[in-house]
């Protein structure tokens, strides 16, 4: 366990060295967080409230799910790509470590770094768009827990793309596409109720809406005790998915290796 | 005059196909590149559209209506990252002394720098803009004369140049500041989320922000109020929102005098 909190460590100490960039990123989440909001009021117009939705809830997803989103999905697919690229996943393979449980280790790191940052850009979110208090008791331990699963599917999903770069070398595009269709089906733009019929099926069917649409959904009482539960089932069944997948694509991968100059 | 624009368009174009080959050579990347670019300005998009399926309009604008103020900024952006974008690696250019060399040249040390290296991926910019505003073209319906033709096409250019500006003069500074990657990124970020929407649902002090303080809304929202006939919801009047190619032009001159101004600044790293 030490092993691995050093290496968690050594990654938080990354992020504050650019402390800066993570600041500019700031001012990035903090005009999406403005924009989103100015859209919402504008499209409910008048109305308190569309499907059930009251204006206020959706003003709260809106702060909600983009902090949460822009915590959990970092521009970079874990440590993977550069570590390749730059061969030093020679000097990572030999640690008495394995390499994926490094990279976990090193990515909850990144996290644990940037959190603050991402506390920081509440407020503005309060101000600029809205916020709400957990539904109920419950929905707060419920979100508690989903906020955990969710950060667990994010790292996995993150990790498995991320090793493709051992058959590519270059990431850089299939990040981006990743990215942005990760972002739309979480949620973390249109919440899944908002969301038409067939595209909702596609989001519910893929992993992507469990990092950042169940969480915030249960913490504003959108999906019922009931539901909240069986939602966070999926989760679970995800991570476990994910988990084994991992291991299977890590197991071919291994025998990819090239370490570049050396 | 002419000759001196012709050589540049020369010089420009054998770097345009250096730049090509040198991306063919990693020809998947290049490929993911073009793709990743498409998906980056297709994300704003799909989230227009898919709330557009349930709410209809966005303050009054339709889906094709937002598309063509959409195709239009995306290809105003296309139009100057392709030639240009190297201005945002400026700061490199000055902390590494790369300028030494473009001030012994007879080019123009604007010239040299944009053509460092011919980013050949932000064609995605271009042709998804360029697929969008096609699209939007052909389900708005308009009554096209040959002014409005005008307008659209100088608009194009015109939402560029403004762009341009901003880009230009926060370059101009990194001769004394040596690091501008923040004010660079927060403009390109403002650009882009803000640019793609009807600027007057940003409410009163925003609207005047992005029409006074960071020209945003002659870029392509001005123009597009004019070409959808929507000028009745305008807060300037509707000769200078026609006016808003020229704006683009004059921002750009002045932009580009700060910056050679700026260069007298410019202090060699020494070797």
């Amino acid at each position: 366990m030490r092993r691995y909190v050093a290496l968690a460590r050594m990654q938080a100490r990354v992020v504050l060295a650019y402390r800066v960039d993570y600041l500019n990123g700031l001012i990035g989440l903090v005009l999406q967080v403005f924009l989103l909001a100015v859209v919402w009021r504008t499209v409910y117009g008048h109305r308190d409230s569309v499907d059930g939705v009251p204006l206020a809830t959706m003003l709260a997803y809106v702060t909600l799910a983009s902090v949460q989103s822009w915590l959990f999905n970092p521009w970079v697919f874990t440590l993977i790509p550069e570590r390749v690229r730059e061969g030093r996943v020679g000097v990572d393979l030999v640690r008495p470590v394995g390499f994926v449980s490094q990279v976990v280790a090193a990515q909850v790191g990144r996290t644990a770094a940037t959190a603050p940052f991402a506390l920081a850009a509440l407020p503005f979110g309060v101000l600029l768009s809205g916020m709400a208090a957990p539904a109920s008791p419950a929905a707060a331990v419920g979100y508690v827990v989903s906020l955990a699963a969710g950060y667990a599917v994010t790292t996995l999903l993150s990790v498995v793309f991320g090793l493709i770069t051992f058959w590519t070398m270059e990431i850089g595009g299939i990040f981006i596409i990743y990215r942005m269709v990760a972002q739309f089906l979480s949620g973390a733009l249109i919440p899944l109720w908002f969301m038409p019929g067939p595209v909702r099926t596609v989001a519910q069917l893929l992993p992507f809406q469990a990092v950042t649409y169940t969480p915030t959904a249960i913490y504003l009482g959108r999906l019922g005790a009931g539901s909240a539960v069986l939602a966070i089932g999926v989760q679970c069944a995800w991570v476990l998915v994910l988990a084994l997948l991992t291991r299977l694509v890590w197991s071919r991968a291994l025998h990819r290796v090239v370490v570049q100059g050396g | 005059m002419v000759e001196r624009i012709r050589r540049g368009l020369r010089v420009w174009a054998a770097l345009a196909r250096a730049g090509l080959r040198t991306e063919l050579q990693y020809r998947a990347n290049f490929v993911f590149g073009i793709l990743g670019g498409l998906a980056l300005q297709g994300a704003g998009l799909a989230v227009i559209g898919t709330i557009l399926a349930r709410f209809q309009t966005i303050g009054g604008w339709t889906l094709p209506e937002l598309m063509l103020l959409y195709g239009m900024r995306l290809t105003s952006h296309g139009l100057w990252t392709l030639p240009c974008s190297n201005l945002m690696v400026i700061d490199t250019a000055v902390r590494e002394a790369e300028f030494d060399r473009y001030l012994t040249r007879p080019v123009s040390p604007f010239v040299q720098l944009i053509t460092r290296r011919l980013p050949v991926t932000t064609i995605s910019d271009l042709a998804g803009g360029l697929a969008i505003l096609g699209v939007a073209l052909a389900t708005t319906h308009l009554h096209w004369t040959p002014a409005r033709l005008l307008l659209l096409v100088s608009a194009l250019v015109g939402g560029a140049l403004i762009e341009l500006s901003g880009q230009t003069a926060i370059a101009g500074l990194a001769f004394r500041m040596l690091s501008t990657t923040s004010l660079k990124f927060t403009l390109d970020d403002v650009f882009n989320t803000f640019g793609n929407y009807p600027t007057k649902i940003f409410g009163p002090a925003a609207r005047w922000a992005l029409t006074v303080v960071l020209p945003l809304a002659f870029a392509s929202y001005f123009p597009a109020t004019v070409l959808l006939d929507r000028t009745g919801e305008l807060w300037i009047p509707v000769w200078l929102a026609c006016l808003a190619p020229a704006v683009g032009a004059a921002l750009f001159v002045a932009a580009y005098r700060f910056w050679r101004g700026q260069l007298r600044h410019y202090a060699s790293s020494g070797h």
